[in-house]
């Protein structure tokens, strides 16, 4: 059994708790156990277009909260993940900048030395675990539901620093799905962002960026559209009767987690999965239970 | 102290101005040596087509010593920070992306009005080092949920609170 903390972010946490729920109740059933620790804060990705030193400190300071229990992270939020990747990327290029992050979090009595790990839930379940593990979990397969995956764009790009799927065609979370006996399938708008990162000044452009996704994934017919990113997550199915209205339609698609979906494959009941907390029209899916 | 408090304290905001400018130049050494103007970090980018943003032409601006235009312009505040630019550029020295981060930074430096719900979070990790507190969800069938009763364990945030500030709103002052 591996373990890991849980390095939970603000989103997630705060408001995403099916994400939470589902991760919760499917990692352990992989044998992999995982760990709260105390003292967390946000990765500073958010703050970004704010402040680029703040973002470095909060997630190098996260790391090193890990670094002290010696333990390597669980990061599902693809920003969370993105942030602390470019921190430990920084510190590891950058001597100077290392030595004064450092003087800075000595007065949490922490210090960043580099030793831990992070993953996030697309590599832990395709490389970390792998489909061969996950497909002896599997009692209620996915047979035939055609699958639109949405991966969101912090955890495909910037390759230079190093992210856990392909930038131009990302494919790990396909595999996954196969496994479970469901039936994903690409489509031209896959790798298309879904306008978060701009909701905090400008929502109406950000929910159209939503909506005019969620339409084409409408019209193509796909039964659910897959995720793994809280913030994206948030758009798709949290707010996706607004999006609908900013492309003027009437948009009904079925958003889940993929961690959702993993435990409705092993067979776990859905009010554990968090999937009552869905607002896009699940019930459609008619799996489960 | 408040945000606002924090970005009129002008003394300490020169010295962050300083550092970002080093930034800034660094990047426009960098772009005049390897941008050609393909724009082919704008056919793909995010931004373009719905909010008008066309990063080569912010690369250019850039690279003629621009900044205050930039700075003062709002179109620098409609990236989605997809890293398309960053990832396409053929030019693998040319990140469009890395520059609006730092004109944004340069913005708020410079003590302009930070946009939209930014100071908001700011202020909520300051003061629970999260952007914002638990919140209670409803279900499909209209009922309502805090964290506590989904029996979910209770929330990772900075312990000593008061240290975490000390550092941060240093930080915010000093160094953006
Ligand atoms: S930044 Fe890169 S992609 Fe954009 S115009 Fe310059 S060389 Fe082309
Ligand atoms: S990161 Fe910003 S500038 Fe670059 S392609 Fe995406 S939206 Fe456009």
């Amino acid at each position: 059994m591996k373990k890991y903390a849980l390095y939970p972010g603000c989103v997630m946490p705060t408001e995403q708790y099916a994400y939470e729920l589902s991760i919760r109740e499917t990692f352990p059933l992989l044998d992999i156990e995982l760990v709260d620790l105390e003292g967390f804060s946000c990765c500073g990705e958010p703050m970004k277009s704010v402040n680029q030193l703040m973002t470095l400190y909060l997630s190098a300071r996260n790391l090193a909260i890990g670094e002290k229990q010696d333990i390597d992270l669980f990061v599902p939020c693809p920003m969370c993940h993105l942030a602390l990747s470019e921190c430990k990327h920084v510190m590891e290029n950058n001597v100077e900048m290392r030595d004064r992050v450092n003087g800075m979090l000595v007065s949490e009595d922490l210090q960043y030395k580099g030793s831990v790990d992070i993953v996030n839930t697309v590599d832990l379940l395709h490389d970390h675990i792998g489909v061969d593990q996950i497909e002896k979990h599997v009692r209620k397969p996915l047979d035939g539901l055609k699958i639109a995956t949405h991966y969101g764009c912090h955890l495909i790009r910037p390759s230079e620093i190093g992210r856990p799927v392909d930038s131009e065609n990302p494919q790990k979370m396909e595999t996954v799905l196969k496994i479970l006996g469901a039936e994903p399938l690409d489509y031209a708008e896959k790798l298309d962002c879904c306008g978060a990162p701009i909701l905090a000044n400008l929502p109406e452009s950000a929910l159209t960026k939503t909506g005019q996704k969620l339409q084409r994934v409408q019209e193509q017919g796909f039964d659910v559209f897959v995720d793994v990113c809280p913030w994206c997550h948030r758009m798709f199915d949290s707010k996706q009767v607004k999006a609908g209205e900013t492309v003027a339609s009437k948009l009904e698609v079925p958003v889940v987690y993929l961690t959702q979906l993993l435990g409705l494959a092993f067979g776990v009941k859905k009010e554990k999965l968090g999937l009552d907390l869905n607002l896009s029209p699940v019930d459609k899916l008619k799996i489960g239970d | 102290m408040s945000i606002v408090d924090l970005t009129s304290m002008g003394e300490s905001q020169a010295e962050l101005r300083e550092e970002i400018n080093d930034r800034l130049s660094r990047l426009q050494d960098e772009v005049s040596d390897y941008c050609f103007q393909c724009a082919k970090c704008t056919s793909g980018c995010e931004a373009h087509k719905l909010l008008e943003l066309e990063p080569h032409k912010v690369v250019a601006l850039l690279k003629r010593g621009l900044i205050d235009e930039l700075v003062n312009s709002d179109v620098i505040w409609t990236c989605m920070s997809c890293f398309k630019c960053r990832e396409r550029c053929p030019q693998k020295k040319v990140a469009p992306v890395d520059i609006l981060f730092a004109l944004k930074n340069m913005a708020v430096a410079s003590g302009k009005q930070i946009p939209g719900k930014y100071t908001g979070m700011l202020q909520s990790i300051l003061s629970i080092g999260l952007i914002q507190e638990t919140q209670s969800v409803i279900t499909r069938d209209n009922k309502t949920n805090k964290r506590e009763d989904l029996g979910l364990p209770a929330i990772s945030k900075p312990v000593d609170a008061a240290k975490f500030q000390m550092v941060l709103s240093k930080l915010a002052v000093e160094k953006v």
